[in-house]
């Protein structure tokens, strides 16, 4: 979808950007771009929406690097409500961008120590940490914040991909399960839970991560990532269960792994008709060690 | 009117998941709607001057209708949409009322008392 | 008994009137009270408990989706009987005085303002304003019960019952426009006053800070009489009974 930005009226575009809001779409350069054809002209007609809108810009103005346009929005805020700790964080945003952390960390300070629940500027004092490169700094802080807001689940699931980068992979997994306690319906948090299960290794893990598969396919059978894994699973637990000689087990994990390879194959056939893609179940063998 | 499609995992033996918030959703709108055919249903009943129990026969009237007009937008998967049917008639039956009767006697006062 | 016959002017200075202010009131009255509402500060315990609450409650309800080993060790981290958050953390019992805290009462003192004192003024002077008229006829038979309630400040025994007098009016659109306002300010609005007066009613319990010791005592119960059952444990043979159909289909 794409707009002719030349063309828009005033309240066309007022519409546009309300709609991109509500709907949570970013879409920094569209916005940047209606904010310079269409709207800076004249704020005064945005009328109620101004700060809202004014916001949008700062965002989408940060993602473009356009420090300018942000630093005069905030500017305007920042004269409309003098002392708002909302604005504060928008000017923590913007000292971010700009990596001038240090400062950034000061602005967040001052704001945690004027509202101690500002979870937003906590958060964002991790999220500088982790611009840094500073993971385990970074994992430090977002344990103090979870211990504090624990059912913060953007938090669990950020602290979960931190503890995959520095390969802590059982506390990643605690975290994976919280994600789970938390939206039990989301066929992505069993699916990562199991990722994580099957890096660990070991057969136990395996068995778990071959269950999670399970309930990720079977909340959305969609879910090729899953199907995958449950594939590499099932064939590594074949492996395991032909050198132990355990055959009740091996013809279970069989069954499954012939399932998964045939529905993965289904969905290849289904997606014939669309561009030519690499061929899936040939791929499939050749990383089957058994067959 | 937008009526928000639950998510719904389903499964044979399973029992079936509802959106916590879809459901909500659902039944804010599902309040409007009553309300407004309340309110509607109240004046139409004062304009035409009803009295006595003529007046509340034309309430039940309203309801089953909003209701069966319920059924007809949502087709023969309702229960995608509501949880149970029969809630979805009885809810709110006597709240609606008070609005009805505040509406039927406005415009009936308007219309026929003076 | 014969019919009575109302001045139409009546209608036009009394009947609409109270309608229409009863009804542009509350929406003030909405207004108003969202220049007046503090944002309550919080106290950060206040959101650690809370959200401590919520993780035992999610716990509870769905750790049946979560291995038994992860299960027990959080359980046990909520509740061991040495080192469990439930046991470790202490909290006062909260019952102090609402009196005591100045904050409590400038918050109640604003909730009167907005809405008891208006209900009061407006009240009273619709009372004095259009005392002694009656304004309409409910369109159904009313048994004599109802008499004080539809005919305040009518007093004539042999009316019948079904008439209303302006000050009763008055109180029904009072109740009867709390779901207008409903539909006109969208949910949750301050306009709705009957709410509030029953509120009042059962007020005191309700104002009350909840208090997080016996909370954590009750969720600390609830966490310990709960049993573990894996729920994903059938996710296999689930998923198979999916492709068992699959293979079926073409065939059929």
């Amino acid at each position: 979808m794409s707009y002719n930005f030349e063309e828009l009226t005033y309240s066309e575009a007022k519409d546009l950007l309300r709609q991109w809001r509500e709907n949570n779409e970013r879409r920094s350069e569209d916005v940047m771009e209606l904010w310079t054809t269409v709207l800076s002209d004249d704020l005064s007609k945005l009328g109620n929406e101004k700060h809202l809108v004014l916001e949008q810009v700062i965002y989408a103005a940060l993602d473009c690097h356009s420090y300018g346009v942000a630093t005069m929005c905030i500017y305007i805020l920042s004269n409309e409500f003098p002392g708002s700790m909302r604005v504060m964080r928008h000017k923590a945003a913007l000292l971010e961008a700009e990596e001038k952390y240090d400062e950034a960390l000061e602005v967040l300070d001052s704001i945690i120590k004027a509202d101690e629940t500002n979870s937003a500027a906590r958060k964002r004092r991790v999220a500088i940490l982790k611009a840094q490169g500073l993971i385990s700094e970074a994992i430090k802080e977002l344990v103090d914040y979870l211990k504090k807001f624990m059912s913060d689940v953007e938090a669990w699931q950020e602290l979960c991909s931190l503890y995959l980068q520095v390969q802590e992979y059982s506390r990643a997994a605690f975290c994976a399960e919280e994600l789970i306690l938390h939206q039990p319906h989301n066929h992505l948090m069993h699916q990562r839970l199991a990722d994580i299960r099957y890096t660990m290794g070991g057969v136990e893990n395996m068995e778990l991560a071959k269950t999670y598969y399970c309930q990720a396919l079977k909340l959305n059978p969609e879910n090729m990532r899953a199907l995958l894994g449950l594939f590499l699973v099932t064939n590594n637990l074949l492996n395991h269960y032909k050198s132990a000689g355990n055959s009740s087990k091996r013809k279970e994990v069989w069954k499954l792994c012939q399932w998964a390879q045939s529905s993965a194959a289904r969905r290849q056939r289904a997606a014939r008709a669309l561009p030519p893609t690499p061929d899936l179940s040939q791929m499939m063998l050749a990383l089957a060690i058994t067959d | 009117m937008s009526v928000a499609k639950v998510t719904k995992d389903n499964n044979k033996s399973e029992p079936v998941a509802y959106s916590d918030a879809a459901l909500r959703n659902n039944a804010v709108v599902v309040e409007y709607c009553r309300t407004s055919m309340a309110a509607l249903s109240g004046s139409t009943a004062g304009v035409l001057g009803l009295t006595g129990l003529y007046g509340f026969a034309f309430y039940v009237f309203a309801v089953v209708s909003l209701w069966v007009m319920f059924m007809v937008k949502t087709g023969p998967n309702w229960n995608k949409y509501y949880v149970s049917r029969q809630s979805l008639l009885t809810n709110g039956f006597f709240g609606a009322l008070f609005t009805y009767v505040l509406f039927w006697t406005f415009i009936y006062g308007m219309v026929h008392v003076y | 008994m014969a019919e009575l016959l109302l001045d139409p002017k009546i209608r036009l200075w009394v009947f609409l009137p109270i309608v229409i202010i009863t009804f542009l009131v509350g929406i003030v009255r909405h207004y108003v009270s969202i220049i007046l509402s503090s944002q309550k500060k919080i106290e950060l315990l206040q959101v650690q408990d809370s959200q401590v609450m919520i993780r035992a409650r999610l716990l509870r309800e769905n750790g049946k989706y979560i291995p038994r080993q992860s299960f027990a060790m959080r359980r046990h981290w909520f509740n061991n009987e040495e080192t469990g958050y439930f046991k470790v953390q202490k909290r006062a019992a909260a019952s102090q005085n609402p009196m005591t805290d100045p904050g409590m009462m400038t918050d109640m003192l604003k909730g009167n303002v907005t809405n008891v004192l208006p209900m009061i003024v407006i009240g009273g002077w619709i009372n004095w304003m259009f005392s002694g008229f009656l304004t309409t006829k409910v369109p159904f038979p009313l048994t004599l019960r109802f008499k004080p309630m539809l005919q305040r400040g009518v007093e004539l025994a042999y009316l019948d019952a079904s008439w209303v007098s302006s000050a009763s009016w008055y109180f029904l659109n009072v109740f009867g426009l709390r779901t207008i306002y409903a539909l006109v300010l969208g949910e949750n609005n301050a306009a709705d006053q009957s709410k509030i007066m029953q509120e009042q009613m059962s007020g005191a319990a309700m104002a009350m800070p909840q208090d997080p010791k016996a909370a954590f005592k009750a969720e600390w119960e609830a966490l310990e009489i709960t049993e573990h059952r894996w729920a994903v444990a059938n996710a296999e043979i689930d998923v198979l009974s999916i492709l068992d159909d699959h293979q079926h289909e073409p065939q059929q």
